[in-house]
């Protein structure tokens, strides 16, 4: 079937905020168990994309669909229970609790047993939880974080809320992760560490996975194919090296003026 | 007699309370409506016992259920909208002023207009109040601490990224409101068999905002916190009666005081239990020097920086 090796697809993509086009007539694909970059100055509408296959937006035009199912008008809590997950680019931790408990939310985001039997506090709630708990620390364990699971989350340093945030994504289930600037504000050493825990992540998981970023290194050194947006539009798709030597690439990040219509 | 009549009305706030800090605390939505929950529970209860002979426990769950159904009337459409914050808490007042209202223009021989029902039956006891209270104040810290609690928290903290992770945002807040109004329903019930006579103007606005100030001042996502609010509160009230009309005042410098010192309220995301009790004295004790220089710099410079400002007048 063509479907199974094309997870996500976006056709003829359109979002408009008023008169103006965030993202304008794209197409992309992603295979299952594909790491693909998406890359392009600031302002190029990288965000939106997601937003706009996470549900947070509804795209003007175009369609979506996830495993040959549409997730167009679909609420973004249906479409984190087919499998797709994501980071954001400015932190959205839960900050007043625990690490642990901001690990458990997406595993038990549809609770699993009963209002009634909640309500009472049952032995098997509590076995359930403790289950659930066990799981998340698999989690934990895999980012390296577990020695901080009692944490108030929002008192952990920068760098860790990310791996906590990576750790969240990873809790839900998910076969589509959507990485959102994850190396924002990190330096050289920590970015090695970030590709080498990514690559990790992408190979036991067996994730399809798209990152946002612009550490250039960083994409390039995980990413198997990259597209670049510039303005919205889609300015060039390929493996690394040609998207290293594209001259409306290097263009684009050097500036160009916005054509007048 | 007065005590006992104090404490079932510490029971009946309590149980009101508790009911809101999970939609207010736990959930993040402000409501300045609740009282109109109360009184159709209140009303609903003491109607069916007057004229269908339901039992006292059985017509305060029923009350509690007519309450949950108006709440989803009026819960569905307002929170399908994504109608958040002050939005909901105004659409909130509309709703408690409108019960009120309409029970006050409801001129007929059952529900007596704004004169309202009298002779009701004297059915909560000291005992009954009490053992309601406990109950639901137990199942409350069971939901809060289950899975359903922790979305509600999540939905408090991060919306976005809890209906990402897949938290249910719609099905989530109607259930913390139904919740909620269960809880303001059954409170107005006792209070309905307990003073032997309801009247629109029992549940005024006035209620709801003290609903709402006492869980403020208890701290927001805790359970013991409001509740130990609500006790002291109330029994300020009765204490401070003497003051008549000064009470309020002193009611409102002590909202001032907190919203300026303790913003999350006094056990805001805190739970009072007896091992953080005797910790918090241990560390008080240990640091009690330190603790004391604190305050002296503190006070030091309160009284600089109005040393400064007279010299600048």
């Amino acid at each position: 079937m063509n479907n199974s090796d094309n997870a996500l697809k976006v056709n003829n993509l359109v979002i408009r905020f008023g008169g103006l086009y965030a993202i304008d007539n794209v197409n992309m694909h992603i295979n299952k168990g594909e790491f693909v970059g998406l890359i392009g100055p600031n302002g190029a509408g990288k965000t939106t994309f997601f937003n706009s296959i996470t549900g947070n937006l509804i795209p003007t035009e175009g369609t979506i669909t996830y495993q040959g199912k549409s997730l167009i008008k679909k609420s973004p809590d249906k479409i984190s229970h087919m499998g797709i997950s994501r980071t954001f680019q400015n932190i959205r931790i839960f900050p007043k609790m625990t690490v642990l408990e901001n690990v458990c939310l997406p595993i038990h985001s549809k609770p699993t047993y009963n209002l009634f039997s909640a309500m009472l506090g049952l032995p098997s709630v509590k076995n359930e939880d403790k289950r659930i708990q066990e799981k998340a620390l698999d989690f934990l364990n895999r980012l390296g974080i577990e020695a901080y699971k009692d944490h108030q989350a929002g008192a952990l340093s920068y760098g860790l809320q990310r791996r906590l945030e990576i750790a969240r994504a990873l809790a839900a289930d998910l076969s589509l992760l959507l990485l959102d600037e994850p190396a924002a504000g990190m330096n050289n050493d920590e970015c090695n560490e970030l590709i080498e825990l990514l690559h990790g992540i992408h190979k036991d998981f067996n994730l399809s996975i798209m990152l946002i970023e612009h550490h250039i290194d960083v994409v390039l050194k995980l990413c198997s194919r990259i597209y670049v947006l510039n303005l919205g539009k889609l300015l060039a798709e390929g493996a690394p090296h040609e998207i290293q030597s594209n001259p409306d690439v290097i263009r684009a990040y050097l500036g160009e003026r916005r054509k007048k219509q | 007699m007065y005590i006992a009549s104090v404490v079932v009305t510490i029971c009946v706030n309590i149980v009101a309370v508790i009911g809101l800090a999970l939609l207010t605390g736990y959930t993040g939505m402000f409501s300045l409506g609740h009282a109109g929950f109360m009184c159709i529970g209140a009303y609903v209860a003491v109607l069916l016992n007057k004229y269908f002979i339901v039992p006292y426990v059985f017509a305060l769950i029923l009350g509690g259920f007519a309450s949950v159904l108006v709440s989803l009337i009026i819960g569905y459409p307002t929170l399908r909208n994504k109608l958040r914050g002050d939005y909901f808490a105004i659409c909130m007042l509309g709703f408690g002023t409108v019960v009120r209202l309409i029970l006050n223009n409801m001129n007929n021989p059952i529900t007596n207009g704004a004169l309202g029902i009298t002779n009701i039956p004297k059915l909560t006891t000291l005992w009954s109040a009490l053992l309601f209270m406990l109950v639901l104040v137990y199942f409350m810290w069971n939901f809060v601490n289950s899975q359903y609690g922790k979305n509600c928290v999540a939905i408090q903290q991060q919306e976005v990224a809890a209906e990402m992770m897949g938290v249910s945002i719609v099905r989530t807040k109607l259930l913390s409101l139904a919740i909620s109004a269960f809880y303001c329903a059954v409170s107005g019930g006792i209070l309905g068999f307990w003073l032997q006579y309801i009247a629109p103007a029992t549940f005024s606005d006035t209620r709801s905002n003290d609903f709402l100030a006492t869980l403020v001042t208890g701290g927001i996502n805790s359970i013991t916190g409001p509740l130990l609010a609500s006790v002291f509160l109330t029994t300020m009230l009765e204490y401070l009666r003497f003051f008549a009309n000064w009470r309020l005042v002193v009611y409102g410098l002590l909202f001032i005081l907190i919203m300026r010192f303790l913003p999350e309220g006094i056990m805001g995301y805190k739970e009072f239990s007896l091992k953080n009790t005797i910790k918090f004295f241990k560390e008080f004790s240990q640091n009690k020097v330190k603790i004391m220089e604190k305050w002296m710099r503190f006070c030091a410079k309160l009284t600089k920086k109005t040393n400064n400002k007279e010299r600048k007048l």
